[in-house]
């Protein structure tokens, strides 16, 4: 499986799409971290996809004579929870769900911090200073309390989840964005860009936008896991997804009354939650090495 | 001059990676004597740099595979050094000076504190002591007033403050060997006449060895006793340095001395080093044949009263209260078809007058008159007919774009032609600038840095343009190429009559190019004339100074 996922990573981080692209070069620099990180990030992905036909039971249907059914035993992969519901099954679901969601936030913080980010490092004026003071705005409120407030206003469900932390949490891109912007748009082959008369946005996308690519896809991929944390623990409050719907944070909030009776309840959710932050990061420092390795550095 | 300092005998190296290993020396042999000034000349890659960090055993040893050969310094042989052992040898018996002094120097750290960690490592004395002998080392290299410089941040200090700053470092404990890599290729002209004149002195009053490693030749001549001429990881000729220059004898070291600007006739063809080799490129390389072009004496550019002011200090408002002038009253013409040089100093405002051409930055006063119009009344078409290629080929493209791209963008700016247009035109170009169209599809860092320039130009060239502006073209190049690139230059003059607005900072190159000279000094033009008369008779002092600071071919004995 690894071998499938790791040259398409590789790809989009260089030279995709180019005649250059060179399998040989991607096996000389895969290294077993990259390995394992890309083989761990297929899984999940391959779970996320492929969810209603590996789930053993309906996650929602419990069966109250097989409450508290530790793992391995009476067809529970993982156990069962106090209602007798498959935790398997639940986590299945509540992969998809943080998934769905993270990654949604993600594309969103994604396309906001960058456009700022392109806008404001293009040239000093009204502009810039605007979208800075937004910035600083924004980072002045810590993350999770500043999401907690909006949740508690909006209210609970997918979308507004989705938009919460779309809307308010694309800071890193911005800022990273700015920096390396900044740096390229003062290069010399965008001056001579310019004087040829070309114009900002073939410049923008054109020479700026692809020079700030490898750093995006490797915050993609942190900003991700935090993404997932952050999810989580909205959910762990009794804020993210409504009650009810099997999410890695409500399964958690569920177990804390039952922690000794029944661990298994606390340590599968949790147990997702670290495997997937870990998986995130992993895929993260495997795409910055990637880049490095191609010549391209990403702290430009 | 009986001591042997070090010895390397038949040394190869190959550096290893995954993608296939480098032989990078092939049997080197070298000695240097007690008190003797030692000369390793090549270019870029020749390998010249990687003997030099062989001796302190600065290579990575993993990196590495030694076939044969052994290192001796100081009759020790230093590849069975310990680490330990050759931590005492570096900095106490030898020392190195660097090519960039602002990265060679801790930024954090005071002067004070950067010599003192050297003294103090090699030698058992006082702080009290330390500072006396760091002031009479600073003293010897004729800094006037030591002290401050002591307790002085580098960045506080001009490059060549800087660059003197480190030769008394790498004096400071009395070393046996000093290695000087490139020490003034970043220095103005001005600055580097100083500093080699220093080194010298320094060097034989203490009867230390030193080790230069340069690419450029007139450097040599000034300074060395011996030179070693590398090419290709081999020393192709060795001997005293008037006799290789006077003689030489190996073809390489000829066709080095024959591509070189300086004694040439202006505007004739320079010799490449591929000219040189190759035995039947004698014949159809006409010899001296001098490139004529088209005097039609219209004006095609002219700065009337340029100024150009950056704001200082700014008030609490952050509106500007006080002004630096980069660029103070100028005015100059050129005619087409001809060549305008501008030589001077880095900082003298050469780059903002050249910037304020093309439109890149404004004059704070005055204007540019672009065939007689004042060039911001111009409609854009007309203004893209000046181009400008830029000092380095390897910021100048992006690194992401295959050639036909780079050099067809600014097509791309008014229409959209296809990509088939695009690519024909792409292989029209190279065959002007003088590559290969099959390598079109190529990404910059596939070229050499000559070739990358060609790049360069022909993208300025795919316009069409009528003016070029040259900032530096050629100052990141090897000598060899750079004669290439000089060719390429008057070749493409005489064909679209072009004109070139040039800067430089070397008299030799301008001399060669230019119909007219200006040059800069402290944001004014000091001297204006025809390039022969002002180069050659210098009236103002700055230019006299500059024309006697050049280093040449000359031995002075």
């Amino acid at each position: 499986m690894s071998n499938v996922k790791l040259p398409v990573f590789a790809g989009l981080v260089g030279d995709f799409g180019s005649k250059n692209f060179n399998w040989d070069k991607i096996r000389q620099v895969a290294n077993p971290e990259i390995v394992v990180a890309f083989t761990l990030f297929a899984i999940l992905t391959f779970i996320a996809v492929f969810g209603q036909f590996i789930q053993t039971h309906d996650p929602m249907q419990g069966d109250l004579l097989k409450r508290f059914t530790p793992p391995g035993s009476e067809g529970y992969f993982l156990g069962s929870d106090h209602l007798g519901r498959d935790l398997w099954s639940r986590m299945v679901d509540g992969l998809q769900w943080s998934m769905a969601c993270a990654m949604t936030a993600n594309l969103l913080n994604l396309f906001i911090g960058s456009t700022l980010g392109l806008l404001a490092a293009e040239k000093p004026g009204m502009l810039r200073i605007i979208i800075n003071q937004l910035v600083y705005t924004l980072q002045s409120f810590p993350g999770l309390v500043i999401l907690i407030c909006v949740v508690v206003v909006v209210g609970q469900g997918f979308t507004t989840l989705v938009m919460t932390l779309g809307l308010l949490s694309w800071v890193v891109y911005m800022r990273v964005v700015y920096a390396e912007a900044s740096s390229l748009f003062q290069r010399e082959y965008v001056q001579a860009a310019r004087l040829a008369g070309v114009s900002r946005w073939s410049i923008m996308f054109g020479h700026v936008l692809p020079g700030v690519r490898a750093s995006l896809f490797v915050i993609f991929a942190f900003h991700f896991a935090g993404l997932l944390i952050a999810e989580s623990a909205l959910s762990f409050l009794g804020l993210g997804a409504p009650l009810g719907v099997p999410t890695w944070g409500n399964m958690l909030a569920e177990s804390r009354q039952y922690m000794i009776r029944a661990p298994w309840m606390l340590i599968v959710p949790a147990g997702a939650i670290v495997t997937a932050v870990v998986t995130m990061n992993l895929v993260g420092d495997g795409i910055a090495s990637l880049s490095r390795k191609k010549g391209r550095s990403i702290d430009v | 001059m009986s001591q042997t300092v070090v010895e390397v005998d038949n040394l190869s190296l190959e550096f290893l990676s995954p993608a296939g290993n480098l032989m990078a020396l092939k049997g080197v042999s070298l000695e240097i004597s007690k008190g003797e000034i030692v000369g390793i000349v090549g270019e870029s890659g020749s390998g010249k740099s990687v003997t030099a960090m062989n001796l302190l055993q600065l290579l990575p040893k993993t990196k590495i595979n030694i076939p044969s050969g052994s290192v001796s310094v100081l009759n020790k042989n230093v590849t069975e050094m310990t680490e330990e052992q050759l931590q005492v040898l570096r900095g106490a018996e030898i020392s190195m000076i660097f090519q960039e002094p602002m990265t060679a120097l801790n930024p954090v750290l005071k002067v004070k504190d950067q010599i003192n960690d050297i003294l103090f490592r090699h030698k058992k004395i006082s702080p009290k002591e330390a500072e006396e002998i760091s002031i009479g080392l600073l003293r010897d290299m004729k800094i006037t007033d030591p002290f401050r410089v002591y307790e002085s941040f580098p960045h506080e200090l001009s490059g060549g403050m800087r660059q003197r700053v480190m030769i008394a470092m790498a004096f400071s404990c009395s070393p046996k060997l000093i290695i000087a890599d490139e020490p003034t290729t970043a220095l103005d002209v001005t600055v580097q006449a100083q500093i080699l004149s220093l080194l010298k002195e320094r060097a034989k009053k203490t009867e230390t060895s030193v080790l230069l490693i340069t690419h450029d030749l007139a450097v040599v001549a000034q300074l060395c006793d011996r030179v070693y001429v590398m090419y290709k990881g081999e020393f192709v000729e060795e001997g005293k340095t008037n006799q290789v220059i006077g003689s030489a004898t190996h073809p390489y070291t000829k066709a080095l001395l024959n591509s070189l600007p300086e004694g040439k006739t202006p505007k004739s063809r320079l010799a490449t080093i591929e000219d040189s080799l190759t035995e039947t490129a004698k014949e159809s390389i006409p010899e001296n044949k001098t490139i004529s072009s088209i005097n039609s004496h219209e004006i095609i550019l002219e700065i009337i009263n340029g100024s150009i002011e950056y704001p200082k200090d700014y008030n609490i408002f952050g509106a500007p209260i006080s002004f630096h002038k980069a660029v103070d009253q100028v005015t100059l013409s050129l005619e087409e078809g001809k060549t305008f040089s501008l030589v001077g100093e880095s900082g003298c405002g050469k780059t903002s007058l050249a910037n304020s051409i093309v439109g890149l930055n404004q004059l704070s006063n005055g204007e540019i008159k672009y065939k007689g119009i004042n060039i911001k009344d111009q409609p854009p078409e007309v203004r893209r007919e000046i181009q400008i290629v830029f000092q380095d080929p390897q910021s100048s493209l992006d690194p992401r774009w295959p050639v036909w791209k780079i050099m067809t963008e600014p097509l791309t700016a008014e229409q959209t032609p296809t990509y088939k247009e695009l690519r024909i035109k792409a292989s029209e170009l190279c065959e002007m600038v003088g590559l290969e169209p099959q390598f079109i599809d190529r990404l910059p860092h596939e070229f050499s840095g000559g070739q990358r320039q060609r790049i360069a130009i022909g993208r300025a060239l795919s316009v069409r343009p009528k003016l070029l502006v040259l900032d530096e073209p050629t100052s990141a190049l090897d000598v060899s190429v750079q004669a290439q690139i000089l060719n390429l230059l008057l070749d493409l003059q005489s064909e679209f009559n072009l004109s070139y607005f040039f800067i430089s900072h070397d008299v030799a190159v301008v001399k060669h190019i230019s119909d007219m000279v200006a040059v800069m000094y402290q944001s004014k033009v000091v001297e204006m004339g025809e390039a022969i008369e002002v180069l050659t008779s210098p009236k103002h002092e700055y230019t006299k100074n500059l024309m006697s600071s050049v280093p040449t071919l000359e031995i002075k004995q």
